[in-house]
């Protein structure tokens, strides 16, 4: 097994106990993560990482850094090729409403799925695989 | 005959003696009241002086022509029913006299029979005409009240600040306000015209359904409708059938009204709702991320890091718990503006208890608080509990956020109608961003320094409230990694 085949996930969330709960989830299915506790952090992360995946809480310093993190994300060469998942406690039943599901909100929500808190492990698995973002065991 | 009649007015115009008081003393007997004239020139001035039922002018008088007197009561009186008395009766003067209006003729010499016949037929005659003409006015008088009381409608109904628009059962517009084409941002509209195609869907979908209906039902129908982009005018219209006096469809009224600062509200507290929903949420996310990775036993984590991770389960417990008090203790402050419990309020002493109950914390972070308060520092007038609440929550965030063995310095002292009190720590300070939103609800500053320190994001939004309620002013100062000073300012015999 080759080091290159590892995949590597960008995780980012200001709530340091999910992003430490998140990262054992991952780590221990075989995935390297790197991680960082803001959008700004995030992104300097990125950009020195090139991560094969992130993975990014919605609401940090404000409502939206989370879509803001992913649409420049989605704006640079690399990450244009791989999947960017938005992580959220707002959804639809907290009145918050918005998904992925339309071409219109794919157009301005820079992201490929949403996940809701807390992560189960194995539908962010198939979301990942469905990008070919496999853990080296397989 | 009936009372009316019998005070009737009779002048007599006639130079001849005999026959004047003749026929005086006959009418009065009759129960008529009477007067006389001895010439031409009295008889014009008793007849233009008064409304006569009836005067009998003697045709022939020395001085002035009995039809000369018949021309002037006529013109003044037209209504005075005139007989012209003659011994010279001539077809000319018949004529004459009937052009110039006079009733009949009374030949003379008379019989008093023939006399009183001829006055009573008189009187008929001006019964008849006084009644046409009081029905005449009575009808006049209805017009006037009616239109005078459209006009009035029409005032009314320009004036009410909500839309009102009402067509027929062809869609035709019948009626309308301004307030109506305001809210409708229409222009240009025409009684009599279809006008169904210029209003929104939402409303000619509703008459089309009242229109269309075989039996119609007083029922009022209502919509609401964004009119103008980005909520920036949201009208409630309400349709309502009016029906015909025999039951059948007349037409619609609709009233439309600007519901634009309910929606608004409405907006605010649904976003309110959805944010506390999602603070209360991750610390459970948290919890039971916790609680999963504990219980998966592929994880297999070591007794060491379980405990740890269910020592920081307790701790995201223990801020949902504070959350759920902080809501709690907001909604309670928006019922308790009603009925406060206002009493005189020593600040020095509510300072003091606030103090005493934070000791552990304190000293746990070994804080100094040094105070210097004003000696006779007025008292002012509030609820006690809203006061401990607003120094617990500034005293506890200048602990929380100072660093290890920090200071606290509380100030008080009067500056003109107000108490003022500064609160200093010695802690991380602020952005200047950060202190822009920091009244916000839920907003906590996050940076490299805040990392690890719990709060609910509501505690000086609670403080600001309570300053607010009581016409007082709270200002920040803060210099980033040096530390933050609230002031606040509450006024002196507020009540």
């Amino acid at each position: 097994m080759n080091l290159a085949d590892v995949k590597k996930i960008l995780l980012v969330d200001d709530d340091i106990d999910l992003l430490e709960q998140n990262k054992m989830l991952l780590e221990a299915k075989g995935f390297l993560v790197v991680s960082a506790e803001s959008a700004e952090e995030g992104f300097n992360v990125f950009q020195k990482e090139k991560p094969d995946a992130a993975i990014i809480d919605l609401i940090m310093e404000q409502m939206d850094s989370g879509f803001i993190l992913a649409y420049k994300i989605k704006k640079t060469a690399h990450g244009k090729q791989m999947p960017v998942f938005i992580l959220t406690s707002a959804t639809y039943e907290t009145g918050y409403k918005f998904s992925v599901s339309t071409s219109e909100e794919r157009e301005w929500i820079k992201c490929d799925g949403i996940l809701n808190k807390p992560v189960v492990v194995e539908e962010l698995l198939s979301k990942l695989e469905s990008y070919e973002v496999v853990p080296k065991s397989n | 005959m009936s009372d009316q009649v019998k005070k009737a007015s009779i002048l007599i115009v006639d130079d001849e003696k005999g026959l004047r008081i003749g026929t005086q003393r006959l009418l009065e007997d009759e129960g008529y009241e009477v007067e006389t004239a001895d010439c031409g020139e009295v008889g014009i001035r008793l007849g233009t002086s008064k409304d006569f039922d009836v005067a009998v002018i003697d045709l022939k008088m020395p001085d002035i022509d009995g039809l000369e007197v018949l021309k002037e009561i006529k013109t003044t009186f037209p209504n005075t029913i005139c007989f012209i008395a003659t011994a010279y009766a001539s077809y000319d003067t018949a004529i004459q006299s009937t052009r110039l209006g006079a009733y009949s003729y009374i030949p003379k010499p008379f019989t008093p029979e023939e006399f009183i016949y001829q006055i009573e037929q008189g009187l008929k005659q001006r019964q008849l005409i006084l009644e046409a003409l009081r029905l005449k006015q009575e009808r006049e008088e209805k017009l006037l009240e009616l239109a005078s009381e459209k006009s009035r409608l029409n005032t009314i109904i320009k004036a009410i600040s909500d839309g009102v628009i009402v067509i027929n059962r062809n869609e035709e517009l019948v009626y309308f306000n301004y307030a109506a084409l305001r809210f409708l941002n229409i222009r240009d509209v025409k009684i009599g015209e279809k006008v169904v195609e210029k209003l929104p869907k939402e409303i000619s979908e509703i008459i089309d359904k009242i229109i269309s209906k075989e039996k119609i039902l007083l029922k009022t129908y209502t919509t609401q409708i964004e009119i103008l982009p980005n909520n920036e005018l949201i009208i409630e219209a309400a349709c309502t059938p009016v029906p015909n006096p025999d039951g059948s469809l007349a037409g619609v009224v609709i009233i439309l009204s600007n519901v634009t600062q309910f929606k608004k509200i409405e907006l605010i507290k649904s976003q309110f709702v959805s944010m506390v929903a999602h603070e209360l949420k991750t610390p459970l996310a948290a919890v039971q991320g916790f609680i999963n990775i504990i219980l998966d036993d592929s994880l297999g984590v070591d007794k060491e890091k379980e405990k740890e991770y269910l020592t920081r389960s307790t701790v995201r417990l223990r801020s949902l718990t504070d959350l759920v008090n902080d809501l709690l203790d907001i909604s309670r402050m928006e019922l308790k503006t009603k009925h406060r419990e206002i009493e005189n309020v020593n600040i020095i002493e509510t300072i003091k208890s606030t103090l005493q109950f934070l000791e552990f914390e304190l000293k746990k972070k070994e804080i100094v608080v040094d105070t210097n308060i004003q000696e006779n520092l007025p008292i002012i007038k509030a609820d006690v509990s809203e006061i401990t609440r607003l120094f617990t929550n500034l005293i506890s965030n200048a602990i929380k956020y100072n660093k290890e063995s920090g200071s606290i310095y509380i100030i008080a002292h009067q500056e003109n109608s107000y108490v003022s009190i500064k609160i200093r720590d010695t802690g991380i300070g602020m952005k200047p961003e950060e202190k822009d939103r920091l009244f916000n609800e839920f907003y906590r500053a996050k940076n490299e320094k805040t990392r690890g320190i719990s709060g609910t994001g509501l505690g000086l939004s609670i403080v600001k409230k309570i300053v607010e309620s009581y016409y007082g002013k709270i200002e920040v100062e803060s210099v980033f990694g040096y530390g933050t000073t609230f002031t606040i300012h509450l006024p002196i015999n507020q009540n």
